[in-house]
């Protein structure tokens, strides 16, 4: 397992991929840090991640749109599935390489923080959760671009089923009421955004990435029998 | 030790591998052969647990590939047909991948990866990133890929395509070598290629086995008329009735004229005669010069292409005769008035049904049969297995009885007729 995380951890940095999901998050982090906070004249540092985890939405799929895709396309995945390896032990490997570009770049926003800190007095605890529930909403996010990469050989078809999905969950509430409580964005904006974690939404975040994660697992398991 | 047993794969209602059974013995090189689409990577892949198979098992050094995959794959380095390969990795970052996938020890690793690539001779092409290098280079690099953490069986998906004449040669050594103490199972178009390396050959074609034997029997047993090839100049043009004059020879057939004037003939003789003094007298006599005179040797092309010609034109007989009979049938009632007709159809389809019945019978018995076939062999292990245990149990309490004086010498026999057995 620790052997493909680290092969895939290195291969989005040897690809342009790893540094531009890297280069426009922080760059959309700083320009919302001064849109929301600065121009506010605001110490609420969580502010911040309300406007930033819109853009996951459409950078997330473009960390794990290759994923499984590429694999497939390359036949690459003969080697994977042929090694003594669990496929379990490979999908958790893609994930944990993916979620680890993700959680090393949303721990560089603590800078912001310290710039905030300079002029100011944030709130730590609410802060350090704003950043948790963050963390938390990414990675269900990328357990949901790798299920969708798994599922297609074209890498563009997986990044568009993704951006579809987090579209649908960011916009349908509005229209569906009653689909708010199961909505991951509104889960972020219900309690960690204002400083406090709440159990349900909590649970449904976690739940979700580990549902995605078995979807992925059953999916490369299935084609087995069907290729 | 590799046995795969009846195994079958469809793809909806298209069999790519129908029903197939061999084994491979350790230490043993196999050569798989037969036209493309035969279903011989179809075959490598199953075995290799990369697909599971819709029917049948496949066993490998004692582990099943479907129920413990993790323990056979472990015993399996596989070498892929289409050469995939991760691109943006140099040649080390990429068979130390395949080293640490493998479960290669962490200090072993460096070792390891280096003796694999002065075996395949891509220790100065090291630092270069894969898409950067050949083609050859890259079939090397996935060869080296395979045979990294020295798995006991070697599966290779045509090794040598794509190489130049120097470097199959050097491939070919590296597996013959290989194969002194490991299980190799390769297939090949070229098929001197298999006749130099394999011990054993496996023919496939339209997913079914047509013959399994080694090379040189292979040649024999195709080898069935006794033909010699001539090439003569013959300005006085005796060819024509020279043949009244060679006793033994059953016909003369004429190949080809070359731009010289001089001309081919293949003479054909009755069994076990040699008839190329005879040849050379008689034309000497007749005033023939012979330019060359050769016996032709049947080859393993010859006996390949032979077997898989016998095995088309079976089928297409069969089919044919299929044709004929439907087409007949026709006939015969369209001579017929209208409810006659109609009678005799009825009575087609129920004839066909009944045959239908009778083939899913069948199928059904022999499916039946397997499964008993195997209870009694789980049985026999188990039983086995019992009288081990009971045999162990006798001994242990004889050794107590006897033992009460020399304790400390059983035990430490006791734990050297353990370490045996492990």
């Amino acid at each position: 397992m620790w052997a493909i995380a680290k092969k895939e951890f290195k291969q989005y940095f040897l690809s342009p991929i790893g540094y531009v999901y890297i280069g426009i998050f922080l760059l959309t982090c700083s320009l919302f840090f001064y849109l929301d906070i600065f121009s506010y004249q605001s110490t609420q540092f969580a502010r911040m991640f309300g406007s930033a985890s819109t853009v996951l939405t459409f950078i997330i799929p473009i960390l794990t749109m290759r994923m499984f895709a590429e694999e497939r396309k390359n036949g690459t995945e003969v080697l994977l599935l042929t090694s003594p390896r669990s496929v379990t032990q490979i999908v958790l490997g893609k994930f944990i390489a993916g979620a680890l570009v993700v959680l090393v770049s949303t721990l560089a926003t603590f800078i912001y923080y310290f710039i905030l800190q300079f002029f100011g007095a944030p709130q730590f605890a609410s802060s350090l959760i704003a950043i948790i529930g963050f963390s938390l909403l990414a990675l269900a996010y990328v357990s949901f671009g790798m299920f969708a990469s798994s599922l297609t050989e074209n890498q563009v078809i997986a990044a568009i089923i993704s951006i579809g999905f987090f579209l649908l969950s960011w916009f349908l509430p509005n229209i569906v009421t009653s689909l708010s409580d199961y909505s991951l964005m509104y889960a972020f904006y219900d309690s960690f955004y204002a400083g406090t974690i709440g159990i349900s939404n909590l649970v449904l975040l976690l739940s979700f990435t580990a549902m995605f994660i078995i979807f992925t697992i059953m999916v490369i398991q299935r084609r087995k029998n069907v290729k | 030790m590799i046995e795969v047993k009846s195994i079958t794969k469809k793809y909806g209602s298209f069999v790519a591998v129908d029903n197939i059974n061999f084994e491979v013995n350790d230490n043993e090189i196999v050569g798989f052969l037969g036209p493309n689409g035969a279903g011989k990577s179809t075959t490598m892949n199953m075995i290799t647990g990369y697909i599971e198979p819709s029917k049948g098992k496949i066993i490998v050094n004692g582990y099943d590939i479907s129920k413990s995959p993790l323990k056979a794959k472990r015993q399996i380095g596989y070498m892929p047909e289409s050469v995939p390969l991760y691109n943006d990795l140099t040649v080390n970052e990429f068979v130390s991948y395949m080293a640490n996938l493998k479960g290669v020890k962490r200090k072993n690793v460096k070792q390891e990866v280096d003796k694999v690539l002065s075996d395949t001779g891509l220790t100065n092409v090291k630092h270069k990133l894969i898409k950067n290098i050949s083609r050859g280079y890259k079939q090397r690099v996935s060869l080296a890929g395979a045979l990294v953490g020295n798995p006991q069986i070697l599966i290779l998906d045509e090794p040598t395509v794509g190489l130049d004449p120097k470097q199959i040669t050097e491939i070919r050594d590296l597996i013959k070598k290989l194969g002194k103490n490991h299980t190799v199972i390769l297939s090949s178009h070229i098929l001197s290629e298999v006749s130099q390396i394999c011990e054993k050959v496996i023919i496939i074609n339209h997913g079914k086995i047509v013959a399994v034997d080694t090379p040189q029997n292979l040649e024999n047993k195709t080898q069935n008329d006794n033909t010699i090839m001539v090439t003569v100049e013959d300005k006085n043009d005796k060819m024509k009735t020279v043949s009244k004059k060679l006793k033994n020879a059953t016909s003369i057939k004429f190949i080809k004229q070359f731009s010289d004037g001089s001309s081919q003939y293949l003479i054909s003789a009755k069994a076990d005669t040699d008839i190329r003094k005879e040849v050379f007298n008689v034309f000497a006599k007749e005033d023939i010069t012979v330019l060359e005179l050769k016996k032709s040797e049947n080859t393993l092309e010859d006996a390949f292409l032979k077997i898989i010609d016998d095995k088309d034109s079976n089928l297409e007989s069969s089919e044919n005769a299929k044709k004929k009979a439907k087409a007949e049938r026709k006939k015969e009632l369209d001579k017929m008035d209208k409810d006659e007709r109609k009678l005799a159809i009825k009575e087609d389809k129920k004839k066909a049904k009944e045959e239908k019945k009778l083939e899913i019978d069948k199928k059904w018995e022999e499916e039946q049969e397997i499964e008993r076939f195997e209870k009694e062999k789980k049985q026999q292990l188990k039983e086995t297995k019992k009288e081990i245990k009971n045999s162990k149990k006798s001994k242990k309490t004889d050794e107590d009885k006897s033992s009460t004086g020399k304790s400390s010498k059983n035990t430490s026999s006791k734990k050297s007729e353990k370490g045996g057995k492990k």
